[in-house]
This record gives structure tokens, C-alpha cells and sequence, in this order.
């Protein structure tokens, strides 16, 4: 680039060595096109093709009568003991007309809400909720199935159902309050181990570190297979599989991104420890999104469980947060308190979309988001240890192993 | 080991006792509203087989009209109001059934023309199941003749599959059978071929296509009904082949009883248009061909003899396609009811708040049961029932399937007593 003379001409002269800079800054085009219309070129070609396509219909034998219709049933709520509301989505390429709703294996009457002038009737991709008037027993399982037009059925289960709360500035404040004791306060108890890790030695701040790293891998296992459950649940037309490795891959490169911004290959200790909060913050985000999803499913018992899990759990994460700042000088004491904020607070966040506005679509992506920045973080970690000193120690693998063993026995809290 | 203790097992039967009446009292707490509004058949019986637009009236303070298929019916093609008394007896039948009488040295032949197409039948409002039909229709024609009569079929096969028809009469003829291993076997696309049955014994009898798959070829609709009338002067001659008794045991009472019942039974009598009769074919469809049905129905369509709404207080309307079989109750109705079920081993027919006398088959003119309200019919089995109303207040009084899954899949309907 400081090779780059000002006068025009030698723009043609240097033109073999603009070419070795990927072969980007070619000034010509073959036969003299314009270089926008070289770039729209492919992009007008394209649109005559499918013109052409659709003119000439070359296809048409291949016809076989339209694809079945392809309806799922991301989830239901249940607003009262006398409703059941099925959220309906229509993932096919045709117009799906829900006919009629069998609860139970009986005919039953209902509503279809959301849409315009026909509501009973889902375009492709759109979605809507069936509301069924029907009066349900607290804890026994509920078969519903919609009826389409020809006759095909889309079936779901509700298990053990109860009453969803339900939006109120009441649940809002609960799950704002139950985010800062699971998500908050453990991450800050955590964090008090800082001034005890200052102490150790370059060793053992090591072996700290590689814990956090076996604590973040534990997490990103867990939230993927969680993710990756959660997929079979979305509606086909939303590829959950798919928009988990895109959540995972997205979110990887966006943290990577952010940190080569920052900090580049020499990453400073304070902000690989915001890294880390970042990465168990969006970890969390799923977390509140779970526990926000249990009390909307009227799961309320599942919902206490969980959070009691999350708070053994998430003390650990502390530690995890400071390991990296362990070494040299201690940060201000507003920098602990706004990396507990990042890594914690994401629960409330995560609580009150769970609560309200939880799809299995949206739940999947949350949290592949954060395996994907559990991920870039690990290596991060793994990158500054290696430039300290050994990575593949016995203590740091045993480390590793022992974060690994710590958050399966955590777990446990949640699963049981 | 051996002796019992009876204070222990007081104890025992005293705290289950307790523990069973907690039970049920904290159920009836929780779900009394579920019971009210949704379960069983009390509640179905109480807000109607329809729901659409139902407890407008503000009966409780909860809406809990919430039973059964939602809109009305929107195929013309096909009605089952008017396929109950609808019978084809060569002199006289549907417009879509070509059919005439030829008598011959003697002999009575009734001929009709059949074909078999594809088609759709709406068997739930706004539901299209794809059919293989007897004259475009699901049941087919019913037939009606006379014992000692001819039956000739001529079907014509219009469909891309081969077909037959089986008939459930007695028939001496092995080509006749219509199945695909014996005389004419399938007939083909495009094929007609003319079956020939003598109309013996009198009964109320189904026919189908035995084509192979068997369960598809039925589930798809291809049934109907014959109904051989019996022949008063046959019953006069052997009155013992028309009752339980031996010949030695008829009486002269007995025997004009029997003539004056097969009178009653006989379309060609004036006795017999004092009676109300009705053809009800018990059927059902898997839409989503899983081998289990979503819609159970009398004559095809889900609650086609239901009720429009109703407030649960008396206070009800027929819906334009779904309303209740009216019928007079200064007469004597008579239901001629096939079950051709796929799927089920069996189905029933249960009538509310009255009694009925039950015909197995339909081949004695002395009921097989007499005073029961319920009955059971495996497939392909059918009988007769003779009902009365005349000391009933008029009003609605319900009949259905009771196996309730049936009944609340479609299978439940009403009498109109006016």
C-alpha cells in the first residue's frame, strides 16, 4: 500500500503487482464491461433464467399432485383449566386449512386466531394459534390433533399439563428476581475466590484456568445437546438442526470477531476475562430462557428444581470469570462487578423471553448462540495459557477434568 | 399363614375406605368443571353433538358447548338424510341407480346398474376422504327386494382397480361369489360383468367388493345394503322357517302373527307403510390411513344426525347439513343396520331412554332380543330393530355408538320425536 503512487497513470504500470494482492484490484474487465455491471451481471442472467423457467415450465411433467401438507405443532399453552391454545405453524409450500381439532380423540370446537379475513387457513410459513375451549384436569396427559382438509393429522402431546401464568407485571418481576439469584448473585459469590487465586502460582493459576475451560466445554455439551433436542421440535420449515450450527458458528466467529477487534493475536488479560463473561452470559441467556420456558408451561415445580441447579452451578463460573486477571494487577472493582452483570445478568434477560415469548425455534438458537461462545472462549483461554507457558500439563488436564467432573455433579441438581 | 385377623384387616379396609374418599373428593374439587364441560357422554348428551356457536345463550358462566365438529357440511354430492330412506326396489329408487323389474316364466328379476369410480365424500365438515364408490356414493345403493326374487347386477368398473361384489345372501352359485379366485374373478378397468343372485333368506344383508387388499378396498367405501323383504305367502306355507319353533309347535295364531309381521316387513304391502324405516350402515374412515380411524359415523358423515346447537336447556336448532331424524311418534320406526366398520372388531348401536326389539340378521320375523337398549355388531354382521315411541314426551332423544371413542369421533346422533 505505500508503494501506491498518486498519479493515475501508474495504476496500469503497477497492474501485475496489484494482481498479486488476491487478485482483487484488477482495474479491467473482460471486453471493456463497466465493473458494475460486471458485478450485477450474474445476478440479471440469473433472473432471466428463472423467467425463463417459470415461462416455459419444463418441469411441469414431473408433476405428481403438490407435496403433503407439512404442519407442526411447535408447543401449547395453557392459560386456564378451560383452554388449550396450540401454536401452529405451516412449514410446507401450500396453503394448509385447519378443518378440525380432535382433543382427546373427540371432536371438539375451536378457534383459529392470528390472520386475516380466513384465519383458519396458515399460508406458508405463517404461523397462528388454535385456541380449544376445552376443560382439562391439572396433571392428565392431553391428546390433541388437528384435522387438515384431507384428512391428514398433526398430533400433540401435552404432558402432566398445568396453567401457564401468563403475562403479568407480577411474572416479570418474579423471573427479573429469580434471574438475579441464579444468574447474578452465584456468578459475583464465584468471583470471590479472587483475592485467594492472587496467591497461587503461575502453576496453579494455570490449572485455574484450564478448570474454567473443562467448566465452559461441560456447558457447551450441555447446552448442544440441549439445542440439538430442542431442534426436533421446531418447525420443519426453520431446519432446527441447521440453525443450531448456525447458531454455534455464528456465535463463534462473532466472539472471535470481537476479540480480534479488540485485542488481536496479544489478547489482554482483563479482556479475555470480559470474553469469558460474554461467552457464560449468553450460556445463560438459555439458561433464564429454560427456567422462563418452565414457568410458561405451567412446569412450575420443574422451574424451582432448575433453579436451585443453576445456583450450585453457576458459582462455579465465578472463578472461571476472574481466572485470567489472577496474574498481575488487580482491575477496579466496577470491572467485577460489570463482568458478574455480563455473565449473570443475561438470566433475567433470558427468563423474561422464555416466559413469554418461548418457541422451540427460538429457544434452540439461544442456545447455540452460546455454545458457540463457549467455544471461541475455551480456545481463547487455551491460546493464553500457551503463550504463558504449558498447556498440556498433568495438572492442567487433571484441571480440566476435575471442571468436567464438577459440572456433571452440578448437573445432576438440575436434571433430578 | 391361615388364620385371619379380623381386626387388622378392618383397620386395612377402614384406611383404603379414607383414602379413596380424600380421593374423590379432591378430584371432584379440581375437575368439577371438567366433568361439567367436557367428559363422557352426559356431557356430550347435554350440549348436543355440535358446536358451533354454541352456549350463546349464557347457560353457565363458563362456555362449555364445546362438543363435537366444528362448521357445516359443504358437498352436495352426497345426503345422508336422504340416503336413510332411500330404497331401491327396481320399480322405484335413485335417479343415479339404473333399475328395473322383468318377470319371466314366473320369475321376478330385479336389475340394477352399478359402477364403481373415484370420487371424494366430505365425512367431516370440510373433510374430503378419497373413495372408491358403488355409484358415486358411500354406502352404496341400498337394494330392496323380495325373497324368491332375482337380484342382477351389471357393474361396470370405472376405476383404475379391479373390483367385485361379494353379496351376504345365500347363493348356490360358486361364479357368483365375487371374489377373485372363482368365476369372473376381478373385473377389471373398463370391464362390466353381470352377477346374479337368488334374494334368499329374507334379512337385512350387505354387500362389498372382496377384491384383495380386502381392508382397503372396504374402508374405501365399497359397501352397501341388501334387504330381502319376506314373502307373506312363503310365511303362511312354512311359517317354522321364520321362527324359533318346530313345525309341530305353530299354532294358528301364531302363524297369521307371522304373516302379519312379514306383511309389516314387506315393501310391496300396505302394512308396511305404516312403519318408519331407516337404513343406517355403520362406517368409519382413517384420513390419515394410520389403521385407525378419525371419523365414525352412521351413513359416512361425523354427527350428520346431530343437532345444530343447543344451550343445554332444551333450547336447540338443526344445523342446515347436521340435524336430527325426525320421526313420528304415532308410528312404529324400523332400522335396518348394517356395521361395516374397518379397523374395529366391533360397533354398537345404543338408543337413549328406550327399548327396542333387536332381529339378528334380520332372518327371523320373532326378535333374536327382546327389550334391550344397546347392541353389538361385529363387521359385517346386521340386523333389525323395531322401536316405538308413541308414549314418548316428543323431543330430542339421542342414539350412538357406545363405544364412546365412536360416539365422540362422529358416531352420535339424535332422533327428532315430533
Amino acid at each position: 500500500m505505500a508503494e501506491q503512487s498518486p498519479d493515475t497513470d501508474a495504476s496500469d504500470r503497477r497492474a501485475p503487482d496489484a494482481r498479486t494482492d488476491g487478485g482483487t484490484a484488477t482495474e479491467r474487465a473482460p471486453f471493456g464491461i463497466p465493473r458494475w455491471l460486471g458485478a450485477a451481471l450474474p445476478l440479471l442472467l440469473l433472473a432471466l433464467v428463472l423467467v425463463g423457467l417459470f415461462a416455459l415450465s419444463p418441469f411441469a411433467g414431473l408433476s405428481t399432485g403438490g407435496a403433503p401438507p407439512d404442519v407442526t405443532v411447535s408447543h401449547a399453552t395453557l392459560p386456564d383449566d378451560g383452554t388449550v391454545i396450540l401454536h401452529v405453524v405451516n412449514n410446507g409450500p401450500e396453503p394448509v386449512r385447519v378443518e378440525q381439532v380432535l382433543v382427546n380423540d373427540a371432536y371438539w370446537s375451536f378457534s383459529v386466531t392470528d390472520g386475516g379475513a380466513n384465519p383458519r387457513t396458515l399460508q406458508p410459513m405463517e404461523s397462528s394459534r388454535v385456541v380449544v375451549p376445552y376443560h382439562w384436569t391439572p396433571g392428565w396427559d392431553i391428546e390433541t390433533a388437528l384435522v387438515l382438509a384431507d384428512g391428514a393429522t398433526v398430533h400433540h402431546g401435552i404432558v402432566a399439563p398445568q396453567p401457564s401464568p401468563g403475562v403479568t407485571g407480577g411474572t416479570l418481576w418474579t423471573l427479573a428476581l429469580v434471574g438475579v439469584f441464579v444468574g447474578v448473585i452465584p456468578v459475583l459469590l464465584g468471583m470471590l475466590w479472587f483475592p485467594f487465586m492472587r496467591g497461587l502460582s503461575d502453576r496453579w493459576i494455570h490449572a485455574a484456568l484450564t478448570f474454567a475451560s473443562g467448566v465452559l466445554a461441560f456447558l457447551a455439551f450441555d447446552a448442544g445437546f440441549e439445542a440439538l433436542e430442542l431442534a426436533e421440535a421446531v418447525p420443519g420449515a426453520f431446519e432446527g438442526n441447521l440453525l443450531v450450527v448456525l447458531g454455534v458458528v455464528g456465535a463463534f466467529l462473532l466472539v472471535q470477531a470481537v476479540s480480534a477487534w479488540s485485542g488481536g493475536e496479544r489478547q489482554s488479560p482483563l479482556a479475555l476475562a470480559y470474553l469469558v463473561a460474554l461467552g457464560i452470559g449468553l450460556h445463560n441467556l438459555a439458561e433464564g430462557l429454560a427456567i422462563g420456558s418452565a414457568f410458561a408451561l405451567g412446569h412450575v415445580s420443574l422451574g424451582a428444581f432448575l433453579v436451585v441447579g443453576f445456583i450450585v452451578h453457576n458459582v462455579t463460573e465465578g472463578p472461571a470469570v476472574v481466572a485470567p486477571v489472577a496474574r498481575g494487577e488487580r482491575p477496579a472493582l466496577r470491572h467485577f462487578l460489570a463482568m458478574g452483570l455480563l455473565a449473570g445478568g443475561p438470566v433475567v434477560l433470558g427468563g423474561w423471553v422464555g416466559g413469554f415469548a418461548f418457541s422451540p425455534t427460538l429457544g434452540a438458537l439461544f442456545l447455540a448462540v452460546g455454545v458457540g461462545a463457549i467455544l471461541q472462549v475455551t480456545v481463547e483461554i487455551a491460546g493464553m495459557i500457551r503463550r504463558q507457558g504449558r498447556l498440556g500439563t498433568a495438572t492442567n488436564l487433571l484441571a480440566a477434568l476435575s471442571g468436567f467432573a464438577l459440572m456433571y455433579a452440578t448437573d445432576l441438581l438440575v436434571v433430578l | 399363614m391361615g388364620r385371619i385377623d379380623y381386626e387388622r384387616a378392618a383397620a386395612v379396609t377402614d384406611g383404603l375406605q379414607s383414602r379413596l374418599v380424600d380421593a374423590v373428593r379432591d378430584d371432584a374439587a379440581v375437575s368439577r368443571r371438567g366433568v361439567l364441560g367436557g367428559l363422557g357422554l352426559a356431557g356430550a348428551a347435554l350440549v348436543g353433538a355440535s358446536g358451533t356457536g354454541t352456549a350463546s345463550g349464557g347457560h353457565d358462566d363458563d362456555e362449555h358447548g364445546n362438543f363435537g365438529a366444528s362448521g357445516e357440511y359443504s358437498g352436495s354430492t352426497f345426503d345422508p338424510h336422504e340416503f336413510l330412506r332411500q330404497f331401491n326396489t327396481g320399480y322405484d329408487g335413485q335417479e343415479s341407480v339404473p333399475q328395473r323389474v322383468v318377470e319371466t316364466d314366473g320369475q321376478r328379476i330385479r336389475e340394477y346398474e352399478f359402477s364403481v369410480s373415484r370420487t371424494t365424500v366430505e365425512v367431516a365438515p370440510g373433510i374430503e376422504f378419497p373413495v372408491w364408490a358403488y355409484n358415486g356414493q358411500v354406502p352404496g345403493p341400498t337394494i330392496r327386494v323380495t325373497e324368491g326374487d332375482i337380484i342382477r347386477i351389471e357393474l361396470t368398473n370405472g376405476n383404475r382397480h379391479g373390483h367385485t361384489i361379494h353379496p351376504h345372501v345365500k347363493n348356490v352359485n360358486p361364479r357368483m361369489d365375487g371374489i377373485p379366485q372363482n368365476g369372473p374373478g376381478l373385473i377389471e378397468t373398463g370391464e362390466t360383468f353381470t352377477y346374479e343372485w337368488q334374494a334368499e333368506p329374507m334379512g337385512c344383508h350387505l354387500y362389498h367388493c372382496h377384491a384383495l387388499p380386502l381392508k382397503e378396498h372396504i374402508h374405501r367405501g365399497m359397501y352397501g345394503t341388501v334387504i330381502v323383504d319376506p314373502d307373506p305367502e312363503r310365511v303362511r306355507e312354512q311359517p317354522s322357517d321364520y321362527c324359533g319353533f318346530h313345525p309341530s309347535q305353530i299354532t294358528p295364531e301364531l302363524r297369521a302373527e307371522l304373516v302379519a309381521r312379514a306383511k309389516s316387513r314387506n315393501h310391496e304391502y300396505e302394512e308396511n307403510d305404516a312403519v318408519q324405516e331407516l337404513v343406517m350402515v355403520m362406517n368409519g374412515f382413517d384420513t390419515n390411513f394410520d389403521g385407525d380411524n378419525e371419523v365414525y359415523a352412521a351413513n359416512t358423515r361425523a354427527f350428520a344426525y346431530g343437532v345444530g346447537e343447543t344451550d343445554g336447556d332444551g333450547n336447540w336448532a338443526p344445523g342446515e347439513t347436521k340435524r336430527p331424524v325426525q320421526i313420528d311418534r304415532e308410528r312404529p320406526v324400523r332400522v335396518y343396520l348394517v356395521n361395516t366398520i374397518e379397523f374395529d372388531p366391533i360397533n354398537s348401536f345404543h338408543t337413549h331412554s328406550q327399548f327396542f326389539d333387536y332381529y339378528d340378521h334380520g332372518t327371523t320375523l320373532l326378535p333374536t332380543h327382546e327389550t334391550v337398549d344397546t347392541v353389538m355388531q361385529c363387521q359385517a354382521q346386521r340386523g333389525i330393530l323395531e322401536l316405538d315411541y308413541s308414549d314418548h314426551d316428543p323431543g330430542l332423544y339421542m342414539f350412538h355408538a357406545h363405544q364412546s371413542e365412536f360416539a365422540e369421533l362422529g358416531w352420535m346422533s339424535f332422533f327428532e320425536v315430533v
